[in-house]
């Protein structure tokens, strides 16, 4: 500690080592919260085709067209500790072949600061809705879900189901729209 | 143009480096006690005021506060780390005749091997 670079050297190793233990403490404070929130999903129109699906191993599969409302209030979730929320919207079902099928239709990322309050209308789903297969029409139960990743400052990035779902049947024959 | 670059900075790197920067024991003490003082105080004040606001950037500003005013405190050897200097010995004159020097000047002597 005799020279200005030792002493710079201490100082800034302490100060290292303090601000670890505060974002330590940061994860601590908010470990053991529950991230779930009630969700309200409602779909309001359903279309089914079968086209030539180029990514499968055969020549033509279900594609479905989905428009939804969703809304959730997402501020209790946001604390001291959270960067951003990655939020998706997964159908989930099953059909002859595959005992479980999940696609992913619709995400987005809610960063801290951004409005919270999701109030989303007749949005049309992001990526399509492929099945491995034909086993869409005609599906009794389809299931949407609306899941969120949450990206902290510090710690665990805990993978939350949102507490609202909803099932629905898809139509008996291809390109007929079903209202709900 | 960049030669002369290269000797004005050599100039002011030898300048940095005669300006005496030591201090004594106790003041040596005194320095780490203060500025870990002040980092431990500015750690739980932004931990508590990070906490309230709900952001934890506001945590990190004010620990960096407390490093800066760390930094102005104890880096530069201040007077009040040199109020314990070390008693030396005066200086044994040697055979050629030299004159005894201060005992700071021989302890910068000492030093500098």
């Amino acid at each position: 500690m005799n020279t200005v670079l030792s002493r710079a050297n201490s100082l800034f190793a302490f100060s290292l080592s303090v601000m670890a233990a505060l974002t330590f403490g940061c994860f601590i404070t908010t470990a053991f919260k529950d991230r779930r929130v009630p969700v309200d999903i409602h779909v309001s129109k359903v279309m089914l085709k079968n086209v030539d699906d180029f990514t499968g191993p055969r020549e033509r599969s279900d594609l479905g067209f989905i428009t939804f409302d969703l809304s959730a209030d997402l501020q209790p979730i946001f604390d001291w500790n959270v960067k951003q929320l990655f939020l998706y919207l997964s159908a989930e079902y099953a059909t002859k072949s595959n005992s479980l099928n999940q696609v992913v239709l619709w995400d987005k990322i809610v960063l801290r600061g951004e409005n919270t309050k999701l109030n989303l209308r007749d949005m049309k789903s992001k990526y399509f809705f492929f099945d491995d297969g034909n086993g869409l029409r005609a599906n009794k139960n389809i299931t949407l879900t609306l899941s969120w990743n949450v990206v902290p400052n510090a710690g665990i990035l805990p993978l939350v189901a949102g507490s609202g779902h909803v099932s629905l049947p898809f139509p008996d024959a291809y390109e007929t729209t079903k209202s709900y | 143009l960049s030669v002369y670059a290269f000797i004005s900075l050599g100039k002011m790197l030898s300048i940095f480096k005669s300006i005496p920067t030591h201090m004594d024991y106790k003041g040596q003490k005194l320095a780490e006690q203060i500025f870990q003082g002040i980092i431990l105080i500015s750690a739980v004040i932004g931990f508590v005021y990070g906490l309230i606001i709900e952001q934890f950037g506001w945590t990190v500003y004010i620990v960096l506060a407390g490093f800066a005013v760390s930094c102005v405190l104890t880096l530069p050897p201040w007077p009040m780390y040199r109020k314990n200097p070390l008693s030396w010995q005066p200086v044994i004159p040697e055979s050629s005749g030299e004159p005894s020097q201060k005992p700071q000047e021989s302890l910068k002597k000492k030093k500098h091997k």
